[in-house]
């Protein structure tokens, strides 16, 4: 079972559920299921196979695809793209068994769901640079049509925004990748070979924050990170889950695994700006997620806020930065998944709000106490407690930040106390409110599903993993970090 | 002179002509006969079978035909394109009009088959008078064929395209007797050894001026553009199809041989910060004019066929980014993009045409619950508007990148910024045009219908306008180099740098 498997059964699953009889379009789920846990399990063998061979040459595909312009058709896999691969599978399947309540329109759901994973599977095993950016533009009108039809609170708003957003930083992408291809040659897409050649400093100061900020924007860079919290918030729970999961982590990776190997020494000039954008950013996403009287909004301004430590960790670019930033990536990929299918399935399919104050009214501790414990793990998680994934990673960036720049670990340290502030605020008006005795009894609420209690066991279960055993994870991110496509950051003074 | 080769290389156009000969003859002989006129049907089965033995003499015809005349040359990249016209003709002709819009379908198709004559001529010959005459055939053609519906929508269409036409090629005329009289060359290879002599005389570059604002006409390149519109609009579909995709086509191929071999040695440079005046410049200007005009308007449209209008203005301001480069690569990568953008454009017009017939507008809530009503149709649009917002995996994406980077690369030299400014704005202005693509995409797959009216299903010959550049579009943006690699040696070998 090669890595490749994971693109393939995701467009099968896609091409197949669209080609179900209307009769039968209650299998739709079950084939989205089947061919997310095959993706899910290719991922994980392949971890597997890397952590006990771990010298051994990693698994690549390699063949002409358009000559005459010099871009190939060129997946590999090493560490780091395994453990992003196993990111995609795990959300994947958990955004599945979370929308295992899709009846509208449920063939067209599932197949634009399968096509975004596929595409996200396909941008994190590129190694040609067209290729990638093929793959990075195949989610765009999923993501739009999941947001329109299934969305709710603003949703055309929402799904546009976000939609123009995405398609404008790929304009920046596609203008950086040529530049980067012309200067190079203009024989080869190889993102190595265009790592390769020497670019001159003054195209690379103004040729890098193009390439870098198209990234960036879908990242949750601020001030371009607008799109999130109301394209989350509008979007159907799969798809949030999706998008604060993996398809923000394509902008990371992107910026990681491009933009910054590609033109080092733009990198290097810039890199106190992104510092500092990144450390607004996530003091910006707390303070902002602090007074969001929408559960799902807080969630989505907290991800803005975790994802400035993965911008943080590499503007930081040293070992300990970089390798934050993916453990980052990871751990929030899963944080955030937890969170939106919590906030959007599993509390409002049963209270039909979200809005903080009336959620008082549920009293979920006594209702639903199932929900109440693993909304507190997993804001526990998100708050980065120690024994969780967002320990080990944000301490990785702090570390890397300590050896790059000391003075601003301070302002870390204050948006981490932020993030504990909305954290519990957001969890003590959701599960635990203060309710008088003369209050009316909280509604009796439906018991959860097992779609629901599985995928939610999933994501825990993984997240408490990595925070009490990190070191396969470290050892699979170490592995990508040796690519010689990082030389030129890690040894930059 | 060869006339036996000569003659071989003509046959396609003759089989052309000989049909419209029959179409016409066949028509009136029904019409005396049965006393109404020819059934649709039949114009376009004949027609159908005219075009397809034109291409077929085409494919068949030895390689390396060498004429030795300039007038009318096989080369590879005409070749290519005459196939390339044909195969729009005939999805134009399976996408026949609407009773009500043509009281006579023999000499609507008979006129259609001299433009497309026209078309084909056009595109395989290197001299300037022939060139002319050629051209001219098409777009007389295709002005009788945009007012075909005896509407005032139509004429006012028709009449505009002529007015604006006439004067089109009233200036191409004197920018090419311009050239002649500075150079005593009647060919584009004459032309070029006498410019290399004197690249900057002044009667040249006035010449250029006047041919390249002509051709920009024949694209819709802004701001030669202001028929386009109503004429989208008010024409029949099938004649707005034919000047969409294969007359745009062959304007792509006439501009090319123009600038690329007759004045190759004016080029000019519109590099940043190191702007040369030549046609390269000049180009580059149209191209960012035609952008942002294209564009921008396309976004106030409520109508799809004056959205399409716009959006056609704006493709070919992408197309004149690619020529601008001056690169045989980039120059390919236009063409390449040119076939795309029609084949995109001409289903888009024919899924419009059937919604139109459906529900009496035009207007993108006409549009809406389409996916339910028609699925093909609506997965089909889907398609061609993703293809024209350039996303991937489809051919436009394809093309778009393919023109971007060639032009980047025979520009940017050393680090220099070179067309980064113009590749930078066409990129930004690609983005924004996704907006308007998917206003019609939200009406068809969010939006439910809100009339509940008899839906006429379309016929098989619709299905089919439909449904090959859908699978056309879907193949050649997953293997692009069926298509790029072709044109892209056709050029090198016909334009040769």
């Amino acid at each position: 079972m090669t890595p490749a498997w994971t693109i393939t059964s995701a467009f099968a699953a896609a091409l197949l559920v669209l080609l179900l009889p209307a009769r039968s379009a209650g299998f739709a789920k079950v084939i989205a299921l089947v061919g997310s846990l095959v993706g899910m399990v290719a991922a994980a063998v392949a971890c597997l196979a890397r952590l006990n061979h771990p010298s051994g040459k990693a698994w690549s595909f390699d063949c002409d695809w358009i000559p005459s312009l010099g871009a190939r058709f060129h997946l590999a896999a090493d560490g780091l793209s395994l453990t992003l691969l196993l990111l995609t599978g795990i959300v994947a399947v958990a955004g599945v068994l979370f929308s295992w309540n899709v009846t509208h329109r449920s063939r067209a759901f599932f197949s634009f769901f399968m096509t975004i994973i596929g595409g996200v599977y396909g941008v994190f095993l590129s190694r040609d640079a067209f290729l990638l950016f093929v793959f990075y533009e195949i989610v765009i009108l999923p993501k739009y049509m999941l947001i329109a039809i299934w969305g709710s609170t603003n949703k055309e708003y929402g799904a546009m925004k976000l939609t123009m957003y995405s398609i404008g930083a790929s304009a920046l992408i596609l203008i950086g990748i040529s530049v980067a291809y012309a200067a190079a040659g203009g024989t080869s897409f190889d993102i190595a070979h265009l790592a390769a050649a020497s670019y001159s400093p003054a195209l690379q100061s103004w040729a890098f924050p193009i390439l870098f900020l198209g990234f960036a924007v879908l990242a949750g860079i601020w001030p371009f990170h607008t799109w999130a919290p109301t394209g989350h918030v509008a979007a159907p729970t799969a798809a949030s889950m999706l998008l604060a999961g993996v398809v923000m982590k394509l902008g990371a990776f992107g910026a990681l695994c491009v933009a910054m190997p590609l033109f080092p020494l733009g990198f290097a000039q810039w890199q106190p700006v992104i510092a500092g954008l990144a450390v607004i950013g996530i003091i910006y996403g707390a303070l902002t997620a602090l007074s969001q009287k929408d559960l799902k909004f807080v969630i989505g301004y907290s991800s803005v806020s975790h994802m400035g430590f993965i911008l943080l960790g590499m503007a930081a670019a040293t070992h300990w930065g970089l390798r934050g930033a993916v453990l980052q990536m990871i751990s929030h990929g899963i944080i955030a998944g937890l969170l939106f299918g919590i906030a959007g399935r599993v509390v409002y399919e049963r209270t039909h709000t979200r809005d903080l104050a009336a959620l008082k009214e549920f009293d979920l501790w006594k209702t639903l106490p199932g929900v109440a414990v693993a909304f507190t793990l997993a804001t526990a998680a998100s708050m980065g407690l120690p024994g969780f994934s967002g320990f080990v990673a944000e301490i990785s960036v702090v570390i890397g930040l300590w050896q790059a720049y000391p003075w601003l670990t301070i302002a870390v340290a204050i948006g981490i106390i932020l993030t504990g502030a909305f954290s519990l605020r957001a969890l003590q008006k959701t599960c635990f409110p203060t309710r008088k005795p003369t209050d009316a009894a909280a509604h009796a609420l439906p018991p959860l599903t097992w779609p629901e209690i599985s995928a939610t066991s999933l994501l825990l279960a993984v997240s408490l993993a990595i925070g009490i055993y990190p070191k396969p994870w470290i050892v699979l991110i170490d592995d990508g970090l040796r690519s010689p496509l990082f030389n030129s950051i890690l040894s930059l003074p | 002179m060869n006339y036996s080769t000569l003659f071989i290389q003509l046959l396609p156009e003759a089989v052309l002509v000989v049909t419209a000969l029959l179409l016409l003859g066949v028509a009136v002989a029904t019409e005396a006969k049965t006393g109404k006129p020819i059934a649709n049907v039949t114009a376009s089965a004949i027609a159908a079978i005219g075009v397809i033995l034109a291409g077929f003499v085409i494919f068949n015809m030895p390689a390396n035909l060498d004429s030795g005349s300039q007038l009318i040359s096989m080369d590879p990249l005409a070749r290519i394109f005459k196939a390339v016209v044909l195969g729009l003709g005939l999805l134009a002709i399976l996408l026949p009009p609407a009773r009500r819009e043509i009281q006579n379908p023999g000499e609507f198709f008979a006129l259609m088959f001299f433009a497309l004559t026209g078309l084909l001529l056009t595109s395989g010959t290197n001299h300037l008078l022939f060139l002319f005459v050629a051209l001219e055939l098409a777009s007389l053609s295709l002005y009788l064929l945009a007012g075909f519906p005896r509407t005032a929508r139509a004429s006012e269409a028709s009449l505009k395209y002529f007015l604006f036409g006439g004067v089109s090629a009233a200036f191409l005329l004197f920018g090419l007797s311009l050239i002649y009289g500075f150079s005593n060359a009647a060919t584009l290879p004459d032309l070029a050894v006498k410019l290399a002599e004197n690249p900057t005389s002044p009667l040249a570059i006035a010449g250029l001026v006047m041919v390249v604002g002509g051709i920009g006409f024949k694209l819709a390149a802004a701001p030669f553009h202001y028929w386009a519109p109503d004429v989208y609009q008010g024409a029949p579909a099938t004649s707005v199809a034919l000047i969409s995709a294969a007359s745009k086509a062959v304007g792509m191929v006439v501009l090319v041989r123009f600038l690329l071999i007759g004045f190759s040695a004016a080029s000019g440079s519109a590099a940043w910060g190191g702007m040369v005046a030549g046609w390269s410049l000049w180009i580059g200007v149209l191209a960012a004019v035609s952008m942002i005009f294209g564009n921008v308007l396309a976004l106030a449209q409520t109508s799809v066929r004056r959205l399409l209008a716009y959006s056609a203005v704006a493709n070919t301001g992408y197309l004149l980014v690619g020529v601008c480069a001056n690169g045989t690569s980039a120059a390919g990568a236009a063409l390449f993009y040119v076939v795309v953008y029609g084949l995109a454009t001409l289903g888009a017009l024919a899924v419009t045409a059937a919604v139109e017939r459906n529900r009496g507008n035009d207007s993108p809530t006409s549009f809406a619950g389409l996916v339910h009503r028609s699925p093909l149709q609506a997965v089909a649009l889907l398609v061609f508007l993703a293809s024209l917002a350039g996303i991937p995996p489809l051919a436009g994406f394809a093309g778009k990148f393919a023109m971007f980077s060639a032009a980047l690369s025979a520009s940017t030299h050393g680090g220099e910024p070179g067309l980064t400014w113009l590749v930078g704005l066409a990129a930004i202005m690609s983005a924004i045009s996704l907006y308007y693509y998917l206003s019609i995409l939200k009406q068809a797959f969010v939006k439910e219908s809100t009339e509940v009216g008899e839906e006429s299903p379309i016929t098989a010959s619709h299905a089919l306008a439909v449904g090959i550049p859908a699978a056309a579009l879907v193949v050649l943006g997953l293997f692009p180099a069926l298509l790029l690699d072709p044109i892209v040696t056709a050029v090198i070998d016909s334009v040769g740098k």
